[in-house]
C-alpha cells in the first residue's frame, strides 16, 4: 500500500485527519448527537465505544455527509463533507455497520463497480484485491451472488472495497460483525498496517476487548455525547478505579449498580421455579 | 387447522411479502448525500410509512384486478355490439387467452419477491405442524393474485350464463377460466423459480451468461406474446374468424386441438346443438387441458411447498481462477452495473425486451399497408419511445438497498442519471433502425419522415433526464410516494416526448409541408434536450 497519509493535498501530517466541532444531530426532539467535539490524527486508530443506539453509527454517518448536522462542524483532511462531498468521500474508505451491497452482483462485479466509481489504478487495485482476498479465503465466493453469502462473507467484500483506493481515512463501522476468528485478527491488522502508513481510523464498536487491542486511542459515547476520551490508561485514571475497559465503561456511563441491580433480579427471576 | 384461521394468519405472511418487496426499493428513498441540497432525511415515521406502502400496494392490487376484468370483458363487447364476425367461440378463446398473458405477466412480477425463502421466515420459528406452515404459505401465495384471478373467472363465467343462458355452458365456463388461471400462476411461478435459479448459480461461465441472457428473452417473449393479444382483436381475430369458418374439416379440427380455442369450440356447441368431428376433437383436448391443469396445480403447491421450506435451492460454488477486477471509469462502471443489476431483478429484467416489443409492435402496425405514411411513423414513433420511458424507473428500482452503498462512494447525483439516461435512450435505438430498414422495404409517402424517428432520440434521452431528476427531486425530501407512485415522473416524460410530435403535427397542419413540421420538430426536441441538460447541470 502507499503511504496513504501522504497523500492528502491538504493539511500537515500534524492537522488532524477528522475533526468535528460540537457536532449535533437532532431528529425531532430526539438528539442523537450533542456537542461531540473529537480529533482523529495521523497514524491514530480511534475507538468510538458505546452501547446500542448512542449515536455511534450517527457520528460516522455525519462525518461521511450522509446525514447532515443540525450544529456544529466537520471536516475530513481539512474538508467539510457538506460543501465537498465528491473530494471527501474519495478519501473515505468506509464499512457499514450492516454491509448493504447490491445483492444480485457477485463480489467481482462489485468491485468492479466500486473501483471504476473510484477511478483506480487497475495494476494497484488487482495486486491489492487478490492480496486482500486471498487472505479472506475468498476464492469459493467471489464469483457468487453476493444474495448468497454470508454475513462474515459480505463484511469481508465491504471491507476489501473499503480499501481499494487506499484512503487516508477509514471509517468502519462494527466491521468485526459475523467475522471469524481468522478474518477479525486479519482485519485488527490491516487496520493498524493503515495507521502505521499515516492514515487515520474512526473504529466504532460496542466491544470492550475489541477496543482495548485495536485502539490507540478510545472516546466513550453515550446517549449522543462524548463523555471522555483517551488511552485506556487515561480512561482509567479518570475513574480511580483501574480495571478492564467494561469496568471503566461503566463506571463512566454509571451503569455499574444498575447492571448489579439488573443481574439481582433476572437471578431471581430466572431461579424463581426452582426456590419453589 | 381450520381453513378460516389458515387464512387469516395467510395476511401476516403476504404483507410480510409485500413489505420486503418494498422495503427493497426503499433504498431508493435514501438518495440524499450527494450534496448539501440533497442530504437525506432521516425524520420518517417508518410505522406510518409501512402502512403506507401497504395501502398503496393493496389499491394497485384492485386497480390491476379491474384491468384484468375489462379486458376479459372486452373480447365480449363486440358480441353485445352486434359484430357479426365475432362469434362466442372467438370471443371465449381470445378473453381466456388475454387473462392467461396478463395473469402471468402480473404474477410474474409479484411472485419474484415470494421466491424468496424469507418470506415465510416468521412462520419457521412458530411452533406449526409442517401441513399448517404449507397451508399458510399456500395462502399467503394465493393472496398475491386473488383479487384478479376471481375477479377475471366471475367475469368470464357471468357473460357466458347472460349469453347462452345455459347451466352447462356456464360450468363449463367456470371450469375452463379455473383451469386458465392455474395455467397463468404455474407459469408465472415457473419463470420466477427458474429466474431465481438462474441467479444462483454464481460462477463467470460462458453458458451461464447466455443462459441469463436467453431467460431474459423468455420474459420478453412473454411481453410480447401480451403485446400480441393486445392487437388480436384488430389483427388475428377478422382473420381466425374467417379462417374458422371458410376451413375445411381437417383444418377445424386442428383448431379444436389448440388451447384456448377448444374451450371456446365446447362451449359454442354445448348451447348450438352442433356435433362434429370438431366438436371431438375439442372435447378430447379439453379433457387434456383439464388433466395438465391438474399437474400445473399440483405442481405449483410442491413447488410452493418448497420455496416455503427453503428447499430446492441449489447454490453453485466456483472457485475463483483469479481475482482481476476491471476499472473502466464511473460512466462505463455505473452502466455495466445498472444492466448487471436490473437485468438479474425478475420485476426489472424484462424491460431489457422493449426494443424487441417495439419492434414488433410497429412492424405489426405497418405490415397492414402500403406505404409507409407519415401518420403511422409518428404513431409508431411515439409508442417506441414511451416504451422506452418505462426503463429509467425501472432502473432507479433495481438500485434497491444497493444505493445506500453507493451514497458513500465519490459520485454526484448527475453521475448516476446520465448512465441510466443513456440505457434507456439506447433502447429506443432499434425503433428507428426499425423503421429505417421498413422504409427500404416500402415507400413512404413523405421521404423526409424517415427523421422524425431519429430526431424523436432526443425527446427520449429528455425525459429519461427529466424523469429521473423528478424523483431525485421527490425522494430527496425523504417522501414514500417517489417510491410506489412512478405515475407522475412517467406522464411527465410522456409529454416531454409527445410535445415534439404535436409540434410536427400542428406546423403540418397549418403549412401542409412536411419540410417545414420536421424543422420544428427538431426545434423542440433540441430545445427540450438543452433544458435537459440545463436540469441535469443544475444540483
Amino acid at each position: 500500500m502507499s503511504d496513504v497519509g501522504l497523500q492528502r493535498k491538504s493539511g500537515s501530517v500534524s492537522e488532524p485527519l477528522i475533526e468535528t466541532s460540537g457536532l449535533t444531530k437532532q431528529f425531532g426532539s430526539f438528539y442523537a448527537l450533542s456537542d461531540v467535539n473529537l480529533r482523529v490524527m495521523p497514524g491514530e486508530i480511534y475507538g468510538l465505544l458505546g452501547p446500542n443506539g448512542a449515536g455511534k453509527t450517527t457520528t460516522i454517518k455525519t462525518i461521511l455527509g450522509l446525514l447532515e448536522p443540525t450544529s456544529g462542524w466537520i471536516k475530513v483532511v481539512g474538508l467539510d463533507p457538506a460543501k465537498y462531498p465528491i473530494e471527501v468521500k474519495s478519501k473515505i474508505g468506509y464499512v457499514a455497520e450492516n454491509p448493504i451491497i447490491y445483492d444480485s452482483l457477485s463480489p467481482r462485479d462489485f468491485l468492479d463497480f466500486v473501483s471504476s466509481i473510484r477511478k483506480t489504478d487497475s495494476i494497484a487495485t488487482n495486486e491489492l484485491v487478490a492480496r486482500l482476498a486471498n487472505a479472506f479465503d475468498m476464492a469459493q465466493y467471489f464469483d457468487s451472488p453476493i444474495a448468497t453469502l454470508s454475513l462474515g462473507m459480505k463484511q469481508k467484500v465491504a471491507l476489501i472495497a473499503s480499501f481499494i483506493h487506499q484512503p487516508p481515512v477509514l471509517l468502519l463501522d462494527e466491521p468485526l460483525n459475523g467475522l471469524d476468528a481468522k478474518s477479525s485478527r486479519i482485519v485488527k491488522e490491516l487496520v493498524g498496517f493503515h495507521a502505521q502508513k499515516g492514515g487515520a481510523v474512526l473504529f466504532s464498536t460496542h466491544i470492550m476487548e475489541v477496543a482495548q487491542q485495536v485502539c490507540t486511542r478510545i472516546g466513550i459515547i453515550y446517549q449522543g455525547k462524548l463523555i471522555a476520551e483517551g488511552t485506556l490508561d487515561q480512561l482509567r485514571g479518570k475513574t480511580q478505579g483501574g480495571g478492564t475497559l467494561e469496568e471503566v465503561f461503566l463506571r463512566l456511563t454509571n451503569e455499574e449498580d444498575e447492571v448489579a441491580e439488573t443481574m439481582r433480579m433476572l437471578r431471581e427471576a430466572f431461579f424463581k421455579n426452582e426456590a419453589r | 387447522m381450520k381453513l378460516g384461521e389458515a387464512w387469516r394468519l395467510s395476511r401476516t405472511c403476504y404483507r410480510e411479502m409485500v413489505y420486503r418487496s418494498l422495503a427493497e426499493e426503499r433504498g431508493r428513498m435514501w438518495w440524499g448525500a450527494f450534496g448539501r441540497s440533497q442530504q437525506g432525511k432521516e425524520s420518517q415515521d417508518d410505522l406510518e410509512l409501512t402502512k403506507r406502502a401497504l395501502r398503496i400496494a393493496k389499491f394497485d392490487k384492485g386497480v390491476v384486478a379491474v384491468f384484468n376484468v375489462i379486458v376479459s370483458m372486452a373480447p365480449f363487447a363486440s358480441l353485445f355490439l352486434g359484430s357479426p364476425g365475432f362469434g362466442l367461440t372467438s370471443a371465449i378463446s381470445l378473453s381466456l387467452a388475454v387473462t392467461f398473458g396478463f395473469t402471468a405477466l402480473y404474477s410474474i412480477q409479484t411472485l419474484s419477491s415470494f421466491m424468496s425463502p424469507e418470506s415465510s421466515a416468521l412462520l419457521l420459528a412458530m411452533p406449526l405442524n409442517r401441513d399448517d406452515f404449507s397451508l399458510i404459505t399456500l395462502f399467503s401465495f394465493i393472496r398475491s393474485f386473488d383479487y384478479m384471478v376471481v375477479g377475471s373467472i366471475l367475469s368470464q363465467v357471468v357473460l357466458v350464463a347472460y349469453l347462452t343462458a345455459s347451466p352447462i355452458a356456464t360450468l363449463i365456463m367456470l371450469a375452463a377460466s379455473t383451469m386458465n388461471a392455474v395455467f397463468a400462476v404455474a407459469v408465472a411461478l415457473w419463470f420466477s423459480r427458474f429466474f431465481q435459479k438462474n441467479m444462483l448459480l454464481g460462477g463467470r461461465s460462458k453458458a451461464n451468461s447466455i443462459l441469463r441472457l436467453f431467460f431474459i428473452l423468455m420474459w420478453g417473449l412473454l411481453l410480447v406474446a401480451v403485446g400480441f393479444l393486445f392487437t388480436i382483436p384488430w389483427y388475428i381475430i377478422p382473420n381466425l374468424q374467417s379462417t374458422l369458418l371458410g376451413a375445411g374439416q381437417v383444418w377445424n379440427s386442428l383448431w379444436g386441438l389448440l388451447y384456448p380455442f377448444s374451450t371456446g369450440i365446447v362451449i359454442t356447441a354445448s348451447v348450438s346443438s352442433i356435433t362434429s368431428s370438431t366438436l371431438l376433437v375439442a372435447s378430447v383436448a379439453m379433457l387434456g387441458y383439464a388433466l395438465l391443469a391438474v399437474f400445473a396445480g399440483k405442481w405449483s403447491l410442491v413447488t410452493v411447498k418448497r420455496v416455503s421450506q427453503g428447499s430446492g435451492v441449489n447454490i453453485a460454488r466456483v472457485a475463483a481462477q483469479d481475482f482481476s477486477v476491471k476499472s473502466r471509469g464511473p460512466l462505463l462502471g455505473y452502466v455495466l452495473k445498472d444492466l448487471k443489476v436490473a437485468s438479474r431483478n425478475p420485476a426489472t429484467a424484462f424491460f431489457f425486451t422493449l426494443p424487441v416489443l417495439e419492434t414488433v409492435i410497429i412492424i405489426l402496425l405497418d405490415s397492414n399497408f402500403g406505404v409507409l405514411r407519415t401518420a403511422l411513423v409518428l404513431v409508431g414513433t411515439s409508442m417506441g419511445g414511451v416504451f422506452a420511458l418505462f426503463l429509467p424507473l425501472a432502473l432507479l428500482s433495481a438500485e434497491g438497498k444497493g444505493l445506500e452503498y453507493t451514497k458513500t462512494l465519490p459520485i454526484s447525483s448527475r453521475r448516476i442519471v446520465v448512465p441510466k439516461a443513456l440505457v434507456s435512450t439506447a433502447t429506443y435505438v432499434p425503433v428507428p433502425l426499425a423503421l429505417a430498414i421498413l422504409s427500404l422495404l416500402k415507400p413512404l409517402s413523405a421521404p423526409s419522415a424517415i427523421l422524425i424517428p431519429f430526431l424523436i432520440i432526443m425527446p427520449v434521452a429528455s425525459a429519461s433526464i427529466f424523469e429521473i431528476k423528478l424523483f431525485l427531486r421527490t425522494a430527496a425530501k425523504g417522501k414514500m410516494a417517489s417510491v410506489l407512485n412512478d405515475f407522475e415522473k412517467l406522464t411527465f416524460g410522456v409529454a416531454v416526448v409527445l410535445v415534439s410530435v404535436v409540434a410536427y403535427a400542428a406546423v403540418f397542419l397549418t403549412t401542409f409541408n412536411h419540410d417545414f413540421s420536421l424543422l420544428a420538430m427538431g426545434g423542440v426536441a433540441f430545445a427540450e434536450l438543452a433544458a435537459a441538460f440545463y436540469v441535469l447541470r443544475r444540483p
